[in-house]
């Protein structure tokens, strides 16, 4: 069928070929070219003869005219989001085509390490997000418009303050350790992906499985994201293209806490519950008088300003791209921001008939101001919430108001508009990603290719703490501590590809090479503390008047590596991918230091079978795949017994400085390896306008490096990881896809799901892995433990709430407990439950109380157009998931000196008045407030991530105007969030210790809800 | 010509593959730091180490503060400060996973590593006999004196030595109360053995013998050997470690070289770490943090006219200059819940302009030393007239003439208030009959001290950190009740 097919066109060709040569020589060509679905002109369609370097654009009426020479036969049609498209001149003097959008990935090329390939030849597990799917959203990075793009790639949010990235987990958490992807960059790996503007993104790919990542086996056990930028086309004519957008962002939400008067009639309850005196100052009538609602202060009105240029074209010999870009993101919270330059130019170069040589060049400059909001102890939003409601934003004199006042009763907590209003802690990175690349064509199909590269950044980070006199967290002196950061990478890589056709029916693809690449970092930091003056000019180091601390030093790593890669493709069939990578790091001592990582990885075009005859499926593929990948993402020299500067002495007046060692040493650090199996089945069906692709994947990460947990008896020794633990992911990946159309109205649905569980398979000893601790109680809140998923919460099983002394004296749970007879449990305080049925409550009841991993994180999106007019709405989603609101855990505790949440009202005052919010009191005697499955909620959320709605001007009205293409749009972030959660953000991610803890509420700052208005030009 | 021109390319390229595929490309370097085989070389290596050994005891998680503050558990202070767990271990309602607990076990851990890679390493270095002694009889001080601390809270605690070290073994079960008296007894005597009896002018706090002396006087007392106590305490008092004439020079960031003072933690703005335990003991709205406050029942407890009040605490009405730049003022109510605060911890400079870090913290002064040679000459039936006049004369004080325990324990009180005495001392007195401890701290001495269950035994000591326990996988057992 296939090849019937195939003959027939040739025949045609033939046929058009003869009748062409027949023909008196032709002078033009003209034509229209239309969108298929939509009937609307196609502009800017390159039309090239085909065999030439001759060829055109269409107008803004999608109208072109071409001249023609002798022999000119077949005319290319060729743009972005449109099949390219061949059609024969056959004598014609008017050539019209209706362009058929691209509407299946089947046909699309992917990237893959070292080189690309036709999406329906790929047998291992990638995905593919376009551009312009990302582009213009509200976000200052590629990291957070990643998310819900695809199945199996999981963007987890920390933080919402502007230029927080998120983190990316490809296929589950696949170690303790640090779990990001490598993300490559024009071929250059180790790149941030948060410094490339998004609008210079061409199309963000994923290496999920084994077989596709393993050819960057040293790095890819996390996946691989491969980022690849725009370029300009050859013999394309100039382009200039503006983008710019405006908008406002607000927060979401804020937490209900108690006026001042409930404030204080609470916390008279605590006293007289306890048969304590009431503080005087809750009986002072003024601190019951609400004056602030501290977060509506905190929180402003955040605003989004984005502008880029790019221009684009190409001479026969040449192309270029050019951007220049600015984002300037102001957060929410005052002084909360995050601004990037950007300038990109991407060129390439055809000298002589083999050899190509190309370059790209990133220069960016991010300036950001850090805020404290991930502190349970003086964090901003977190202070906000407690801070004293009966206190003025300032005092009449025009002072800050403070809690100084009493700060055993009113917290000491500073007020958090006078921290956000003085906080200096501005960095500045100015990074540089360069590479240059030639291939050369040494016979057909051979090709030699070399790439070098150099990622470059300098970091300048500096804080200023200034004089705090009044308020409760004083500051006696003033400080300013600034450190560089210089770190630079060097890539070189060399290989051969070569390609070739046998017999028609065995296709080769092979590319083998070697790569090494260097990382050297340099730093240094100095702090000078007593500035006479504070003002702005001059907070600088020469001002202050006496030394602080110095320090600097240097590190270095490198990593060496041969990889091949093969593919065969029998008959488009049967297709064959095999990998193999050797690995060499300087992490490990000699002897240790090479891994060696295979891959294998198979497919079936089942559709391409003789016997395959269902007529509504287009295409049918099976796949599956096996291999190993590295990860070597720890700290360096662990293989040694590290003897350093350990601290500053005197003795008398004579300062002195101690050694010590400090960290033991694991002579057999090695790789950790992850193992990876992966089954796929992909089809499109109904001419093409449903596609379904399903995923099954196992993966093992073995010899995961572990630090045991320090015990206290080796002291403070960091202790080095060992290749001890086992972490399995499995899961399965949805992807799907649907366009079709209405009358005038055409619209595509997308949707991905995944359903991944992690599991630690081992640890060491059976022990297990803890993490730092809550607040000023010291609450431990996750644990890892074998057979559990990382990262689970740890604490106390509740039944509610003790109604009556006779049902305290009659619970077993407490039969052998002496702070029962000692009196010290009273009714509306909470009953934990006896697990091991000592009849006490103690630590050895603490169980696995929840998971913060969900059991799907799904995402989908429509786009409708209709006439002039586009929407395309964005969903994403999280199922099955647990969070642990600890600071509701805080907020609802009488016995802090903190305002509560106002929930609190509805506390236990007798029998039966709640089940749920303890009495009040200001004893820990029953630790009400410990880590329980009180503060364990359902984190299950839905959210329309993005909403916009472009109308594109009228080709006659944009040509007036002097312009192609005009179109104006406007685009909400978070613009709905469906969610149980109570906090003040079901998007909590990794707070603190990495990817031991996940889903804490920390009241960290939270993701805001914005609108952009929005412009695109094209001249 | 480009033909040509591209193969010298290729061959420049393939030159750089050659070079890149050196084997040194993968040699990493710790730079700035040294290993274990490029280090114990010569004298200035064993100094640089035993130097490493006082740095950490300043830490704001050390002696900054929380292992002070067990002494908020006696009837001499109120914790104050908003740190919740201290509630709990004020009241004796605490359980194992309570912060303060833990806070530091693993420095003193910490502690003694640093002391056995002293112990390890330092003999083979081939330098002078005398500098190579006192650097070993500053690594057994060191660890002699973390486990002291360790036996005064938990009793028994895991025995990490030379020995665990280069076996690499540190998950071991907890040491019997005998092998942590007789560690801490060895250690000690090895250290009173190699220390010098004085410090030049640049080595002033370093320990001595004095110092040795002192804490094995104390460990006696506690083991109840009065013969013992005896005898090394009179070590200190018949060496140089003279008691100074003013009390309070004791706690004067002034004065450097102090004969009196066995052992403290040095302090020198600018280039340590400031004094942390000022912060917390300081009042708020002077800088401070206001933690650990004196009660009203230690403040009675002063004799009439006895200055060392006032160089133990502020009270209402006393004029200080608490900087910057405010000039003297009234000390009034408002400054500290209780409307005192500890001034031994907490110094104002005399340039007005705040908070003194030059204050050292005190750890042993050769005046509890007398006490504690009185109290073994009390309690095994002798005179102790004579060392708790020498205190009481110092503080101007008249004599007492056949002082009984009665007249000792009022002694330490006063004189070591809010030197972390006092609860250890209530603790063993309890144990030897000599007072209820339980009903002691049953009296309700205000809201400031309200009445609080002491239960014995199980409140002799406190609780082992929850999270060691859970660490050491059933090797590190729980003491007895708290299970």
């Amino acid at each position: 069928m296939r090849l019937h097919s195939m003959l027939k066109r040739i025949f045609a060709f033939v046929v058009c070929l003869a009748s062409f040569q027949l023909a008196m020589a032709q002078t033009s060509v003209t034509g229209k070219v239309t969108d298929q679905s939509t009937g609307a002109p196609v502009p800017n369609v390159s039309v090239t003869v085909k065999g030439s370097n001759r060829g055109t654009t269409t107008n803004i009426s999608g109208v072109y005219t071409i001249s023609l020479q002798t022999g000119d036969a077949v005319l290319v049609f060729t743009s972005a989001g449109y099949e390219a498209t061949e059609v024969a001149i056959n004598g014609k003097s008017t050539v019209d085509l209706s362009f058929a959008t691209t509407s299946t990935k089947l046909s699309e090329v992917v990237v893959v390490g070292y080189g690309s390939q036709s999406k329906k030849d790929v047998t291992g597990a990638v995905a593919s997000v376009k551009g312009e799917q990302i582009q213009n959203l509200p976000v200052s990075g590629a990291t957070q418009a990643l998310q819900g793009r695809a199945a199996g790639v999981n963007v987890v949010r920390s933080s919402g303050s502007p230029g927080s990235p998120g983190s990316i987990r490809i296929r589950g958490t696949g170690t303790i350790n640090n779990a990001e992807p490598l993300v490559v960059i024009d071929g250059i790996p180790a790149g941030d992906l948060n410094s490339v503007n998004p609008n210079d993104i061409a199309s963000i790919e994923i290496l999920k499985d084994a077989s596709a990542s393993a050819i960057y086996g040293t790095r890819a056990a996390n996946g691989v994201v491969i980022i690849t930028t725009k370029r300009g086309n050859f013999e394309a004519p100039m382009k200039v293209s503006l983008n710019t957008y405006t908008g406002t962002s607000q927060a979401r939400k804020t937490l209900d806490v108690l006026d001042a008067a409930s404030l204080a009639y609470l916390k008279k309850e605590r006293y007289t519950n306890d048969a304590l005196p009431v503080m005087s100052e809750w009986n002072d009538a003024n601190n019951a008088v609400q004056r602030t609602d501290w977060q509506n202060e905190l929180f402003g009105k955040g605003i989004t300003n984005n502008i880029d240029l790019t221009v684009t074209g190409g001479s026969a010999k040449s192309s270029f791209m050019i951007s220049g870009g600015m984002y300037d993101e102001k957060g929410i919270i005052s002084n909360a921001y995050f601004k990037r330059f950007s300038l990109r130019i991407n060129s390439d170069h055809k000298i002589g008939n083999r050899l190509k040589i190309g370059q790209s060049l990133q220069l960016t400059r991010a300036n950001d101001n850090s805020l404290n909001t991930l502190s349970a102890q003086d964090g901003l939003i977190w202070s906000a919430v407690r801070f004293m409601p009966f206190l003025p934003v300032k005092n009449s004199d025009g002072t800050w108001s403070s809690s100084q006042g009493s700060p055993n009763q009113f917290g000491d907590i500073n007020n958090p508009i006078f921290t956000a209003n003085t906080v200096d802690s501005r960095n500045t990175n100015t990074r540089l990603l360069a590479n240059a690349n030639a291939e050369y064509e040494i016979l057909k199909g051979l090709k030699l290719k070399a790439n070098f590269g150099l990622d470059g950044s300098h970091y300048q980070g500096r804080s200023f703490g200034i004089i705090i006199n009044d308020q409760t967290r004083a500051s006696a002196r003033n400080s300013l501590s600034k450190s560089f950061n210089e770190s630079y990478s060097i890539l070189g890589e060399y290989f051969l590809s070569y390609s070739k056709m046998f017999a028609g029916l065995h296709k080769i693809d092979a590319v083998a090479g070697y790569t090494s690449q260097t990382f050297d970092g340099d730093y240094f930091s100095a702090s000078k503390r007593d500035f006479p003056n504070e003002s702005l000019e001059q907070r600088y180091l020469d001002a202050g008047q006496n030394p602080g601390g110095i320090g600097g030093n240097r590190t270095y790593d490198a990593l060496q590596s041969t990889f091949g890669r093969l593919n065969y493709d029998f008959d488009k069939r049967y297709l064959l991918t095999a990998t193999f990578r050797a690995d060499g790091s300087s992490k490990f001592a000699p002897g240790n230091r090479w891994g060696y990582f295979p891959a294998f990885s198979a497919g079936w075009r089942i559709s391409n079978e003789k016997f395959f005859d269902v007529s509504f499926i287009n295409d049918l593929k099976l796949t599956g795949g096996w291999g190993q990948l590295g990860n070597q993402n720890v700290s360096s020299l662990q293989y040694l017994a590290l003897i350093g500067n350990v601290g500053q002495y005197s003795f008398g007046t004579n300062d002195v400085t101690g050694t010590a060692q400090r960290r033991l040493p694991n002579y057999m650090i090695s790789w950790e390896t992850a193992e990876m199996a992966n089954v796929g089945l992909s089809a499109e069906m109904f001419n093409r306008s449903l596609s379904l692709s399903v995923n099954y994947f196992d993966k093992t990460t073995n010899d995961m490096l572990l630090a045991p947990p320090t015990i206290g008896t080796v002291g403070r020794l960091s202790i080095p990881d060992k290749n001890v633990g086992t972490l399995k992911n499995s899961g399965i990946e949805i992807d799907m896809s649907y366009n079709n159309k209405i009358g005038q109205v055409s619209y595509r649905i997308g949707a991905n799901a995944s359903f991944i569980k992690n599991k630690v398979v081992t640890l060491f000893d059976g022990n297990y892995i803890g993490t730092s601790l809550y607040g000023r109680m010291g609450q431990e809140i996750s644990r890892t433990y074998e057979g559990l998923p990382i990262g689970i919460f740890y604490g106390w099983k509740t039944d509610g709430l003790y109604q009556t002394e006779q049902e305290i004296s009659s619970d077993a749970n407490i039969r052998n407990d002496a702070r029962r007879t000692d009196g010290l449990i009273q009714p509306g305080d909470v009953r934990f439950l006896d697990l091991n049925g000592d009849g006490k409550i103690t630590e050895a009841d603490r169980t696995n109380i929840g998971s913060p991993h969900p059991k799907m994180v799904y995402g989908f999106n429509t786009d409708f157009s209709y006439k002039n007019f586009d929407l395309t709405l964005f969903f994403l989603g999280n199922a099955g998931v647990q969070l642990f609101n600890a600071d509701r855990m805080q907020g609802i505790d009488p016995t802090y000196p903190f305002n509560m949440y106002a929930e609190t009202m509805n506390r236990w005052t007798g029998p039966n008045s709640s089940n749920s919010i303890p009495r009040m009191t200001t004893k820990r005697n029953n630790l009400n407030h410990r880590t329980s499955d009180l503060f364990i909620e359902d984190g299950s959320f839905l959210r329309l991530k993005n909403l916009s709605f472009g109308y594109t001007l009228n080709e006659g009205v944009a040509k007036k105007i002097g312009v192609n293409r005009i179109k104006f749009y406007v685009t909400g972030q978070n613009v709905l969030t469906f969610t149980k959660y109570s906090g003040l953000d079901p998007e909590l991610g990794y707070a603190n210790d990495g990817n031991r803890q996940l889903g804490v509420d920390y009241a960290q700052y939270p993701q805001s809800r914005s609108w952009i208005f929005g412009l695109n030009v094209t001249f | 010509m480009k033909q040509n021109n591209f193969y010298k390319g290729l061959m420049i390229m393939l030159t750089i593959t050659m070079v890149g595929c050196n084997k040194d490309l993968l040699e990493s370097t710790p730079y700035a730091q040294a290993t274990s085989a490029n280090f114990w070389r010569n004298s200035d290596d064993a100094v640089s180490a035993a130097n490493a050994l006082y740095p950490l005891l300043g830490d704001e998680m050390f002696f900054g503060h929380p292992e002070q503050a067990w002494d908020i558990c006696s009837d001499d202070q109120w914790r104050s400060g908003d740190w919740g767990n201290e509630q709990a271990i004020e009241d004796f309602t605490f359980d194992a996973s309570n912060d303060q607990l833990g806070w530091n076990w693993s420095l003193k851990y910490e502690e003694i590593s640093r002391a056995n890679a002293i112990i390890i390493n330092v003999p083979a270095i081939d330098m002078d006999t005398n500098l190579k002694n006192r650097i070993l009889g500053e690594a057994y001080f060191i660890r002699g004196l973390m486990y002291w601390h360790f036996y005064k809270i938990y009793g028994q605690v895991p025995i990490i030595t030379e020995e665990n070290v280069i076996s690499n073994t540190y998950n071991v079960p907890k040491a019997t109360m005998e092998e942590m008296e007789a560690r801490i007894e060895s250690d000690l005597k090895d250290a009173a053995e190699l220390l010098y009896a004085q410090n030049d002018g640049d080595n002033i706090g370093r320990p001595t013998k004095g110092a040795a002396w002192g804490y094995l006087a104390k460990l006696y007392l506690y083991k109840e050997d009065f013969p013992n106590a005896i005898t090394y305490g009179n070590y200190v008092i018949n060496g140089s470690y003279d008691l100074l004439d003013n009390f309070g020079d004791n706690f004067n960031p002034d004065i450097v070289d102090n004969s009196e003072m066995l052992f403290s933690i040095q302090r020198h703005r600018g280039w340590t770490e400031e004094n942390m335990a000022t912060w917390y003991y300081a009042p708020r709205p002077w800088d401070g943090w206001g933690f650990q406050e004196p009660t009203d029942d230690l403040y009675n407890e002063f004799e009439e006219g006895d200055p060392r009040l006032q160089a133990t605490m502020a009270s209402l009405g006393d004029i200080i200059n608490p900087g910057p730049g405010g000039g003297a003022v009234e000390y009034v109510d408002g400054l500290n819940n209780t409307d005192h605060y500890f001034r031994k911890h907490a110094a104002f400079r005399s340039e007005g302009d705040g908070l003194d870090h030059d204050l050292d913290i005190p750890l042993l002064r050769s005046a509890d030393i007398y006490l504690v040679v009185a109290e073994a000459k009390i309690r095994s039936s002798q005179s102790g007239d004579a060392e708790i006049n020498a205190v009481r004369h110092r503080a101007g004080l008249g004599n007492v003439s056949g002082a009984d325990m009665t007249d000792l324990i009022h002694e330490r009180r006063v004189e070591l208030a809010g030197e972390n005495e006092r609860h250890a001392d209530l603790i063993r007195w309890d144990k030897a009959g000599i007072v209820d401890i339980v009903s002691h701290y049953a009296i309700d001495r205000g809201i400031w001290k309200p009445g609080r269950v002491f239960q014995r035994p199980k409140h002799y000591y406190f609780a082992l950190p929850q999270r060691q326990i859970d660490l050491s996988n059933g090797i590190l057992v729980q003491n007895p009740n708290y299970e």
